[in-house]
């Protein structure tokens, strides 16, 4: 079978006898768990147990399986084969939904209500009894909410609304919440993504809190993308590449370039959607541009050439384009050959020659309540307008026709509402649609978020089809494989700024990797010492 | 998969489509209630003057739902177009009556000041980024006061048997404001669903960041809508005036029900759960039907109300249950794949 474990996997994954410490109990045991979606293979026989007191984290690229992960801990997902079990209160192991009920979950979003205070965020996670129609004893809820939020190292006004605390305090207050009804100390906390709003001190704010739950004897799972803070936290580190676990290390054995080489693996350079040639003229220049998290960034894109953006979340990388297009309000100024740009009109962005790919398609991308034609055609019915504002239905029907085949929409069916295609589908109608308008220049964010295999291979065909046709494309993606795969350049992005540009030869995953992550040039990927 | 390319659909699977239950569902209840009253109160329920009259009566009430379909496409509820009625009516009575305006100059100040109104609404949410709900329901509150401010709470009498006349007088078979509205109605259709504007306008109601990302002038659409629902259905007051012969301060609101009622029973016909005009239209004069039917049988006066109200939710209900995926009786899961769209299988998650 297809399992890739490293031989190095034996410390201590066997048996919980083999765990150094004697009272270390397993709280979290996942076993030969499996799933598959249309196409691709999430999870593939996916083993990990978190004992009491420790820090694992779990590492990976875009797509290697950790959202999965999270999603079937949660019991989002139900999985095809495999068990997860957590150690109950009454310290049998429990299974199945008890299992997922048991876990303390923080995602990326906090989940927390802005508009209320610390206190009613603590009290929503409490379960309603009968009692909770009783009036609310404001000050013991009040001294409460202190007391818990100043063990998490916390010192905050806790009856202010949510919304005017700073991230980390937010995050703190949504530790506390997933702990508030813990049994005693063998609970298990999930941390999906935390940090990604976070900067520079307030991580360490949040890092002291994780350190106390541990230090209580609760497990904690960690998932992340900054390498830094992995090697900072972590007692144990999980690397998952394509759906496999490549490796179970203890962090004392890890450093920087085996981390890197055990996320991105054996490097296949696969150029096949790369344009070769020379670029030609620039076509957009960017300068001093900034707003959103952009501090301050400046670009050229040249004709036919696929310039790839990568960074963390956080970094500006999901700014860059709407801030370019006119979606978000800038400073700065953009040049499309040589005529300067309105800022905040997509309208006037489209007739100058941009196209802009949202990497929310139910969001941001497309109408999903219309049909495929009305989304397709909706930048640009100049064309079909005859007199009085008719529009012909026939130069409409000709014109969807020929995007259907040229993209390949399946099924092929014009008066199909878009939110009953596929994803894989869907995307191909947004990116038809952008190129619809002839742009001079694309912007695509995250082009294939949520596509399956063979529709990637297909969009990768209309974006580098797009470059050869002299379009100056830029395509800003948390994939470094589909970048290097993409792209002739590739700039990175960190902190709001764009740190560093990898020419055509310098384009790999580990560069792309090691460059997000602020863990600069000099340490090549080609590590020597990864233990295999 | 790479063998089947876009072809357009033949004519029959256009007329199959076309006439299916669910896409004309309320043709197929007018004919069930047009047979049941035939046959139940056959003396009074199929006289012809019986039908004058319900489509006659019925004419100012489509008129309105016509208006309020163009900014309810568009994404903003007006919960101000009973009031917009209202004013409408007044408005005109007092510039016939009070200033002693001729006819035409009469109605065309009142149709200006009801696109001044949905303008007003428009800046409110487009500029002041107030809610819809908020906006025209505030809007409505100080229609309704400058209603009773113009009128002192009385009615506004002596309008003049010319004036009168506009309501009254018939073509054929019916009276004026049935070919207006029905000119309004094909005027409303044409521009949402056969022009530029129309789809900017669907896009806006369907997702207004991803229109605005598309191109579309969201906020034009918004006051666009507003103020040709705003002049709509201040004609619809003149006309009101008119029929009644006064300018009576408390008939406008109740247009606020049946025109939204209408609008929503319209949205589930024709075009798969899509606001639209003759869909509205249609679900006036069945309702009308039915109402009218139940009240020849001798059901009581509550009825009318009953009625209406189910219909709206058992037929939006029925819209929603479809559209969340459960189907009709869950047998026809038993039928195959390819005649249930024949698409089913391709509906993946990826």
């Amino acid at each position: 079978m297809g399992r890739q474990v490293t031989p190095e996997a034996d410390g201590g994954r066997d048996l919980e006898g083999s765990l150094p410490a004697v009272d270390r109990r397993t709280l979290l045991k996942v076993e030969n768990v499996s799933k598959a979606f249309p196409g691709t293979k999430a999870l593939s026989d996916f083993s990990l147990q978190v004992g009491a007191g420790e820090i694992v984290a779990v590492v990976g690229q875009n797509g290697s399986g950790k959202s999965t992960l999270v999603k079937v801990l949660a019991g989002v997902y139900e999985m095809d084969s495999g068990t997860v079990e957590v150690l109950g209160a009454d310290g049998s192991m429990l299974g199945g939904r008890e299992a997922s009920a048991a876990l303390h979950f923080i995602h990326q979003d906090l989940g927390l209500v802005a508009d209320l205070t610390a206190v009613e965020n603590l009290a929503l996670g409490r379960r309603l009894t009968a009692r909770s129609i009783a009036p609310r004893n404001g000050g013991a809820e009040r001294r409460q909410a202190e007391e818990q939020i100043r063990r998490f190292g916390g010192d905050f006004d806790v009856t202010v609304p949510i919304s005017k605390l700073s991230p980390p305090e937010r995050t703190i207050v949504a530790i506390v919440r997933a702990l508030a009804d813990w049994t005693d100390s063998g609970n298990l906390l999930v941390l999906d993504e935390p940090t990604a709003a976070l900067q520079g001190e307030e991580v360490e704010v949040l890092f002291r809190a994780v350190r106390r739950v541990a230090a209580e004897g609760a497990g904690v799972l960690f998932i992340s993308h900054r390498l830094d803070e992995v090697l900072g936290l972590a007692d144990r580190v999980v690397a998952l590449r394509d759906g496999f676990l490549v490796a179970d290390e203890p962090i004392a054995k890890v450093d920087q370039a085996a981390l890197i080489q055990m996320i991105v693996g054996r490097e296949m350079v696969d150029r096949s959607f790369a344009v070769d040639g020379e670029a030609g003229a620039p076509l957009l220049e960017v300068e001093g541009l900034s707003g959103g998290r952009v501090g301050r960034a400046d670009l050229t894109l040249r004709a036919g050439e696929i310039v790839g953006v990568t960074g963390l979340i956080g970094s500006g990388r999901e700014h860059l384009s709407p801030l370019i297009f006119g979606g978000l309000p800038r400073t700065g100024e953009v040049r499309l050959e040589g005529r300067v740009l309105v800022a905040e009109s997509p309208q006037k962005s489209i007739a100058a020659g941009l196209a802009y790919v949202p990497a929310d398609r139910r969001a941001d991308g497309a109408v999903m309540t219309l049909t495929m034609r009305e989304n397709l055609t909706l930048p640009r019915l100049k064309p079909l307008r005859r007199g009085l504002g008719w529009l012909s239905s026939r130069a409409e029907l000709d014109d969807v026709g020929e995007w259907i085949d040229r993209t390949e929409i399946r099924p092929p069916d014009p008066a199909r509402p878009l939110e009953k295609f596929s994803g894989g589908n869907q995307q191909k109608v947004v990116i038809a649609k952008s190129l619809r308008t002839e742009p001079r220049v694309l912007l695509l964010d995250e082009p294939t978020q949520g596509v399956d295999v063979g529709a990637k291979a297909a969009i990768y065909e209309l974006i580098a089809g797009a470059a050869r046709d002299g379009c100056a494309v830029m395509v800003c993606s948390s994939d470094a494989k589909e970048l290097a795969a993409l792209c002739g350049r590739v700039l990175v992005m960190r902190d709001g700024e764009i740190v560093a540009e990898l020419q055509r030869d310098e384009v790999s995953e580990s560069r792309m990797v090691e460059e997000s992550a602020g863990m600069g040039p000099g340490q090549e990927s080609t590590s020597e010492r990864i233990e295999s | 998969m790479s063998t089947e390319g876009f072809r357009r659909e033949t004519g029959r699977q256009r007329l199959l489509r076309i006439l299916s239950f669910r896409n004309i569902s309320a043709i197929y209840i007018f004919i069930a209630l047009f047979i049941i009253f035939s046959l139940w109160v056959p003396d009074t329920f199929l006289k012809d003057s019986t039908w004058k009259a319900m489509i006659d009566s019925q004419a100012i009430t489509a008129m309105v739902a016509v208006a309020l379909v163009i900014p309810v496409s568009a994404d903003a509820f007006d919960l101000a177009i009973g009031t917009e009625v209202g004013l409408g009516g007044i408005l005109c009575a007092w510039f016939l009556s009070s200033k002693g305006l001729p006819i035409p100059a009469s109605i065309a100040l009142t149709i200006l000041a009801g696109a001044l109104i949905g303008l007003g609404s428009g800046l409110l949410i487009t500029k002041a980024r107030i809610t819809t709900f908020i906006a025209t329901l505030g809007v409505s509150s100080l229609l309704a006061a400058m209603i009773i401010c113009v009128s002192g709470g009385q009615q506004i009498l002596n309008l003049g048997k010319s004036f009168q006349s506009i309501a009254t007088g018939t073509i054929g078979w019916f009276t004026y404001p049935v070919y207006i509205m029905l000119a309004i109605a094909f005027v409303a259709w044409y521009v949402l669903e056969r022009t530029e504007i129309g789809r900017h306008v669907y896009a806006t109601g369907g997702n207004a960041d991803a229109a605005k990302l598309a191109g579309v002038n969201t906020s034009r659409v918004i006051i666009g809508a507003l103020v040709a629902c705003g002049a709509i259905s201040a004609a619809g007051g003149v006309l009101l005036a008119s029929s009644l012969g006064t300018g009576d301060p408390t008939t406008g609101p109740a247009y606020l029900l049946p025109a939204f009622s209408a609008v929503f029973l319209g949205s589930t016909q024709f075009r798969g759960g899509r606001f639209n005009v003759a869909g509205t239209v249609v679900a006036v004069f069945v309702l009308a039907t039915g109402v009218k039917g139940l009240q020849l049988a001798g059901a009581p006066v509550w009825i009318p109300e009953f009625f209406n109200g189910a219909a709206l939710l058992l037929a939006v209900g029925l819209a929603n249950y479809e559209r969340s995926g459960a189907r009709f009786f869950g047998l026809s899961r038993l039928l195959p794949a390819a005649r249930r769209g024949g698409t089913a299988a391709s509906e993946g998650t990826s």
